[in-house]
């Protein structure tokens, strides 16, 4: 191993550097510093040794009492120098437990560095980034862009050659799945394949970062540094709706929106003057911090754990710095304090959100939304028109309401007489109220007797109920009619039931709804509470009206605690019961009741309104609501203070908010605050933010950042590959206008990423994983793609952008999470064959397909992937019932593409690869058609396992085969 | 690795290219190789030391089961039973559950005491009982999380929050696993459901995911998720498919030359022997009569329990699945396989409602796992294997010496309960290098350590010592932090006086 790895190194170029005898403190001696000694000689104070530190020259060369740790121009003379040499145990450095050992080769690196000078250098990525003159290269030709000139620059001094260019095949498939993460159907390729104009690549490139599926395709990385899930995470991991800023990402990304705009919505859009709705919903990127929601939890804990995690992500997202140690202590290797963490954190300590959904607000679609606008113009429209009133109406509304001066529309029942289990006496006062004599009991049941008029018939019965007087026995004022139904003793003196319908109330306590008083179950029934000390009205029509007789009326009041009527009403009408409306005042109503009851036009307009609010409603009921960021008020900001060794309980010195100084202060006219932060972020003086990107960016396309630790741009962090090239890439995308579509479309169409990854036996050994890029990319595909990829080429995938997250067939028994009777709901129509990042994130539960191919599981932020290579994963591709499917689907369109075997095969080849088979290749393929068909095995069950019916058995294993070609699984 | 001779040259150029490559099968990778070939600082990691143990048995009671009623015989504590609870033990404290001024509650079983060491053990253990002599008892554990997702979590991942990678990920990634074939870090749940914090306890956190745990299931289903062929297919076919498969990539290989495509077809390969060997090593019917009798086990057995929404109330005292997943995890060290972890939901005995209670359920989830801890014990010596394996068994906390009284506050039949106690509980461990006898003592309530306080570091610390990784050098640098098990603080000790 050790040979392994000296062998590798003497194929980086930093040693290269050490024979040419300059040396660069960035590249050559800070890592050593960093690594070796900074843990103990650095920028924190509290962890600091003998007062020495060794990441400032000030303090590396600040003399010590007759001698200094770095003696500029005398190696022999500087302390380090003689304790790395040292061979007392108590003496020499680095300490032998720390681990650390200091190399022959980085011993003489330093005593190199201090023999010439022991100069420092600001750290690479912390200096503003400049675009440098192309460099001079031998081959002119070769160029379609200053990134090439970079490239060629590097492989020319290294002596290492350059591919050509990758085949017309290979590089419209690279380039599809790079911009849209899906393969080019058949047509496609051929377009490209026969378009002999000059601008076919350039057209191919701008035709791919138009499509839906670009946005989908890049929505992916960020969604895995917003650590996006669909549930909150810890024991319950319960669902949160979160899906909407999925839906804004995937916009965004797809209008070509800004960075510096795309960043300052989504940090703190809610912010903005007058923000629109998507901005709001853009805030959602930091609500995907995780929430607990078990028993016994302390919110204020896992608040404070969500706004670090917000400050942790902000920085290492933007800034590709890591701030997670400064939460309990100064910075080891980079210049951030305890103190300037906690004055970042206060930026964002600000927001009302506290370990719980809210503050969440309704997000619709914009399909949603238009709905709803067209709805609402409809409602007002109708609302116009009623303001017209047609002359008839008044007339006929006074002949209405004479009506009642015959028949008033209520009229209290006669009390007949009574029966009580415990012998309550009602008493009939005036106005028709029956009033308790005595004090009631705990509970009782009660028939009333209730005359009916002669001549004309009842349809419906009315209760009125008066606020019961304080004092006595029972302090609840509530009521609960568990049951009420009724008889009537016609004057044939015989008993019928009487059925009641359409029940109608006031207001009814939730769960004691006024329809539970007449369903038969005892459980419930009509109650009021809270608002039990107001007056309630509740109606029941009469199904079949009855005239003449009386009406016995059992009422059910035995829940006990002496909730029982005191002081009510009963009272009939015999008028239309759509003219019955249960308020308590109706004679004041009489005027809307004529107009959306009585007068037909009118009464025509309000049942569109009607019907228009209902659907408005029903709309509105579906709309997701998001939980977003929002300001606390001036009057309830939180005051900060630095958490002593990240303990949120124990509090230190204050701290003001403020963003971190080294960097940079907040652009002027911009408080200090998430606003604030965002324009810093943003603002040019940043020397981090471009390069970031453009790093992420680079590292999607080839495998491996120009800076290969993406996550660290700090001292601790790796040396680009290609600084020159970094800053010009840094540049050019401020200067772009921060377009991502431009940056995107300047890589590919390089000259550099056009070459073959084919690897001569040369490049092997010396480059072995590309960091010259001396050869085109190639590496294996993400979860998402290899999932979207299979679906695509079988005919399967549903096209169909945004919406909620879907549940695709997993294994089952995969959830059982604790107390969460949460169920993966397998998709049966097209949701089941929807792409790779729809698929529902349950934190505590990925999809097992997903995760085993390195995808997150949106628990923290992800800044990269780190590709593995394990069975598991050929389980997957082989036995997973998605690739399954692709493969019965796959081998359906290849049966049905041409009669003939060699044809078929070459066609589902094609569909998957976009070139055709090599001739080796489709009679290996033939042959083993020919063996599968042979082989035995249970036809149907297998047919059954590709979600065929009907089929060809051995195609669909042949199909399978074609979905895990290595050059299936890999970008080409 | 079985390649084709006309592949082994071809392997021999790239031997150091596969190596470098992120990983192939369970077993070969180290793990500097794995860092050095994605940036990571090539730190020397000299983290290595002489190993006690080869393996790691894990037993995870997730809930945490009350040590006032297994462990801790607390004369004391019975004398106070059924008075309000002292207010020095309540102030400044956080409970879940408790409110107000709660009572005591002495123990609610019998305690005697067993073998050479005169160990107090409950009634309830009578296995655990018979093999008490070797195993050290740990009676002052304490951790700093009193909810189940966080302790969990700081136990088997070293941090709180979630997003860090487990104990097993850890060892793994350091050590690797001694069967290609098979995953060198297994997990096996029983109790119906999943520990609190789900998946994320064997998660790989920022390690790379190929150390993330592999939960083998023995519910029914597939034993290794996709592990079987489609139905209809025969292992005929698959193999046919594969030479096909084989031959195609060889072909790629030669036009591009890229080591990635051999490197695949032995992750094909490998995929293949694990079809064979996961069945096999999983196959309980293997194990003579004497053997199944001994831990209580039932191969095939799949218990209701497993699929309810609610497991707690179809608890049987005879549910076999732990036995099950004790022999299993004897089979998977006795085939090379390096972490083995058990969990076993239902030990959150709060008795605020059905199904979990100190008073009926604890016996009956001591019923479940008592002989079969013991018969793993017992097997592991008889095979030789006991002193190169390491048990650890416990919950994340423990649980107080008063009664919870969020729903009542008497005691009723099916509904004792004890509140989260995160100050004192005891955990045991036996096997590789540990010394048996007891550790550690609390007060005479059981409420604090009043001897040799072991936290959840040193806990870590000392399992990492066991299986030949020094826990303070252990690292990966990640998020600017040298990312260690024990955390970023070196308060984590091994603990020494429990090493014999």
């Amino acid at each position: 191993m050790k040979n392994f790895t000296l062998l590798l190194l003497i194929s980086l170029p930093n040693l290269q550097v050490q024979v040419s005898g300059k040396i660069s403190f960035n590249q050559d001696i800070q890592p050593i510093l960093s690594s070796n000694c900074y843990s103990c000689h650095g920028p924190d104070s509290e962890s600091r040794e003998a007062g020495l530190r060794l990441d400032t020259r000030e303090g590396a060369i600040m003399d010590l009492g007759g001698y200094r740790a770095v003696d500029p121009g005398k190696p022999d003379e500087s302390e380090i120098i003689l304790r790395i040499e040292s061979e007392d145990q108590d003496e020499v450095m680095p300490p032998p437990e720390s681990g650390h050992v200091i190399s022959s080769e980085q011993f003489a690196l330093l005593r190199e560095w201090i023999q010439t000078g022991a100069e420092y250098e600001t750290h690479w990525s912390f200096k503003t980034p400049h675009k440098q003159p192309l460099p001079d290269i031998k081959r002119k030709e070769w160029p379609l862009s200053p990134i090439d000139h970079f490239v060629l620059k590097k492989l020319e001094t290294e002596n290492l050659p350059i591919s050509k260019d990758a085949s017309r095949h290979a590089w419209i498939r690279r380039v599809f799945l790079d911009i849209t993460g899906l393969p080019p159907t058949i047509e496609q390729a051929e377009q490209f394949y026969n378009d002999q104009e000059n601008g076919a690549y350039e057209k191919v490139v701008d035709h791919l970062l138009s499509s839906d599926a670009y946005g989908e395709h890049w929505a992916r990385m960020w969604l895995d540094l917003a650590r996006f899930a669909d549930t909150k995470g810890y024991e319950k991991d319960l669902h949160r709706d979160m899906w909407r800023y999925r839906d804004w990402l995937i916009k965004a990304l797809n209008e070509d929106m800004r960075y510096d705009q795309f960043t300052i919505e989504q940090l703190a859009g809610d912010m903005l003057t007058n923000p629109s709705p998507d901005q709001i919903l853009a805030t959602a990127f930091h609500r995907n911090t995780m929430e607990n929601d078990e028993g016994g939890t302390d919110n204020e804990e896992f608040r404070v754990a969500a706004v670090k995690d917000r400050v942790d992500t902000t920085i290492q997202v933007w800034m590709g710095l890591t701030m997670g140690c400064a939460k309990c202590h100064t910075h080891k290797y980079d210049p951030i304090s305890i103190e300037d963490y906690y004055s970042f954190y206060a930026m964002f300590n600000q927001t009302e959100d506290a370990d719980r959904v809210t503050p969440i607000v309704p997000t619709p679609t914009s399909e949603q939304a238009r709905q709803q606008k067209e709805i609402q113009k409809k409602i007002s429209q109708l609302q116009i028109a009623l303001q017209k009133k047609p002359e008839a109406f008044q007339k006929d509304l006074e002949n209405w309401k004479g009506k009642f001066k015959n028949q008033p529309l209520w009229e209290p029942f006669t009390l007949v007489k009574m029966e009580s289990k415990q012998g309550v006496i009602l008493e009939q006062r005036a106005h028709g109220i029956l009033q308790t004599k005595d004090e009631n009991p705990e509970k009782d049941t009660w028939t009333l007797t209730l005359s009916i008029p002669d001549d004309s018939q009842i349809t419906s019965i009315r209760i009125d109920t008066f606020p019961k007087k304080t004092g006595g026995k029972w302090i609840d004022k509530n009521v609960a009619l568990r049951e009420i139904s009724a008889e009537w003793n016609g004057q044939d003196q015989e008993s019928r039931k009487v059925n009641l319908i359409n029940p109608r109330a006031d207001f009814s306590q939730k769960g004691w709804e006024v329809s539970k008083a007449i369903n038969g179950n005892k459980n419930a029934g009509w109650a009021f509470s809270p608002r039990s000390d107001q007056p309630h009205v509740a109606i029941f029509d009469i199904q079949n009206p009855i005239k003449g007789g009386n009406l016995l009326l059992t009422l059910e009041q035995e829940f006990g605690q002496g909730l029982l009527f005191e002081s009510f009403r009963i009272s009939f009408s015999t008028y239309p019961v759509r003219w019955l409306k249960p308020v308590i005042d109706y004679e004041k109503e009489f005027n809307l009741i004529f107009e959306e009851q009585v007068f037909a036009k009118t009464r025509n307009i309000h049942d569109k309104i009607k019907r228009e609010t209902k659907a408005l409603n029903s709309l509105n009921s579906q709309i997701s609501k998001t939980p977003i960021m929002r300001e606390l008020p001036e009057s309830k900001l939180r005051p900060n203070a630095i958490h002593q060794r990240g303990n949120f309980l124990d509090p230190g010195k204050n701290v003001n908010p403020e963003v971190l100084t080294f960097f940079g202060k907040i652009p002027s006219g911009y408080n200090t605050d998430r606003l604030g932060a965002a324009q810093w972020l943003m603002s040019k003086e940043n020397p981090l933010t471009s390069r970031v990107m453009v790093n992420r960016v680079w590292a999607r396309l080839f495998g491996i950042g120009i800076v290969e630790t993406e996550e660290d741009f700090g001292s601790q962090g790796m040396h680009p590959s290609h600084p020159e090239l970094l800053d010009w890439l840094a540049v050019d995308y401020q200067e772009n206008g921060w377009s991502l579509k431009k940056l995107l479309k300047s890589i590919v169409l390089s000259r550099t990423y056009r070459q073959s990854s084919v690897i001569h036996k040369d490049a092997l050994q010396k480059d072995p994983r590309n960091r010259l890029l001396g050869r085109g990319p190639r590496f294996r595909l993400t979860a998402e793609m290899l999932r979207d990829q299979s679906l695509f080429a079988s005919g399967l995938l549903t096209h169909r952008i945004g919406g909620p997250s879907v549940m695709p067939p997993q294994p089952p028994g995969v959830w059982k999470s604790t107390y969460s009777g949460a169920k993966w709901k397998t998709e049966t129509g097209p949701n089941r064959y929807r792409r790779g990042l729809y698929t529902y994130i349950k934190r505590t539960s990925p999809h097992p397909a997903m995760v085993t191919f390195d995808a997150g599981t949106g628990e923290v932020c992800q800044v990269r992937r780190i590709r593995t290579n394990t069975p598991l994963q050929a389980l997957i591709t082989l036995n997973d019932q998605a690739y399954m499917e692709a493969a019965g689907n796959l081998s359906n369109q290849m049966l049905s593409y041409n009669a003939e075997l060699s044809q078929q095969i070459a066609h589902g080849f094609k569909r998957l690869l976009t070139r055709p088979p090599g001739k080796k290749e489709l009679q290996r393929l033939i042959s083993l058609y020919h063996q599968l068909e042979e082989e035995i095995f249970n036809k149907d069950d297998y047919l059954q396992s590709a979600g065929l019916q009907t089929g060809n058995p051995a195609m669909v294993a042949l199909a399978s085969v074609l979905l895990n070609l290595d050059e299936t699984l890999t970008k080409p | 690795m079985n390649l084709p001779i006309n592949l082994q040259n071809t392997q021999a150029i790239t031997r150091r290219h596969f190596f470098g490559q992120s990983g192939l099968g369970f077993g070969a990778i180290a793990l500097s190789k794995l860092l050095a070939q994605n940036g990571y600082a090539a730190q020397t990691q000299n983290f290595k030391i002489p190993a006690k143990a080869k393996s790691i048995i894990y037993l995870h009671m997730a809930g945490s089961p009350s040590q006032i009623d297994l462990f801790e015989n607390k004369p004391t504590l019975t004398k106070y039973h059924g008075k309000d609870c002292p207010q020095e033990y309540l102030e400044g404290k956080r409970f879940a559950f408790i409110k107000g001024t709660p009572k005591m509650m002495g123990p609610v079983f019998d305690y005697n005491q067993y073998g050479e060491s005169g160990q107090w053990v409950s009634s309830l253990m009578p296995g655990l009982s018979s093999v008490i002599d070797d195993v050290c008892v740990i009676r002052s554990m304490h951790t700093d999380q009193f909810n189940h997702s966080p302790a969990q979590l700081l136990l088997q991942t070293g941090n709180p929050l979630l997003g860090y990678p487990s104990m097993g990920s850890w060892v793994t990634y350091g050590l690797g696993s001694d069967n290609e074939n098979l995953p060198g870090f297994v997990v096996l749940a029983s109790g119906g459901k999943t520990p609190s914090a789900g998946k994320s306890l064997w998660g790989a956190g920022f390690l790379p995911t190929l150390y993330q745990g592999v939960q083998c299931r023995t519910d029914g289903g597939d034993p290794i998720l996709y592990l079987s062929d489609p139905k209809g297919f025969n292992r005929k076919a698959r193999r046919t498919t594969l030479d096909a498969l084989k031959d195609l990539n060889q072909y790629h290989h030669k036009h591009i030359g890229d080591p990635e495509t051999i490197s695949r077809i032995s992750q094909y390969e490998l995929a293949f022997r694990m079809q064979m060997s996961v069945p096999e090593v999983m196959d309980l019917k293997k194990e003579p009569e004497h053997i199944l009798k001994l831990y209580g086990a039932k191969p095939g057995h799949v218990s209701n329990a497993e699929s309810a929404t609610d497991p707690r109330q179809l608890y049987k005292s005879n549910d076999p699945t732990f036995a099950n997943n004790c022999l299993l995890a004897r089979r998977l060290v006795e085939n090379g396989v390096r972490f083995v972890q058990l969990y076993d939901w239902g030990w959150d005995h709060h008795g605020s409602s059905l199904g979990e209670s100190i008073d009926e359920t604890l016996p009956i989830k001591c019923q479940q796992i008592d002989r079969a801890i013991a018969g793993l014990i017992t097997d592991l010596k008889q095979r030789g294997l006991f002193e190169e394996t390491l048990i650890v068994w416990g919950g994340e906390f423990g649980r107080t010496p008063m009664m919870q009284n969020n729903v009542r506050n008497e005691l009723k039949k099916g509904f004792y309960g004890r509140d989260h106690h995160p100050h004192a509980f005891t955990m045991w461990m036996a096997g590789a290098g540990i010394k048996p006898g007891a550790y550690g003592e609390t007060d005479d309530i059981g409420y604090y350590i009043g001897k040799n306080p072991v936290g959840i570091r040193d806990l870590q610390a000392t399992i990492l010592h066991q299986i030949g990784i020094n826990p303070h050098r252990f690292h990966f640098p990640y998020q600017g932090l040298n990312q260690r098990l024990i955390g970023p603080t070196n308060e984590g000790k091994v603990i020494k006086g429990i090493l014999s």
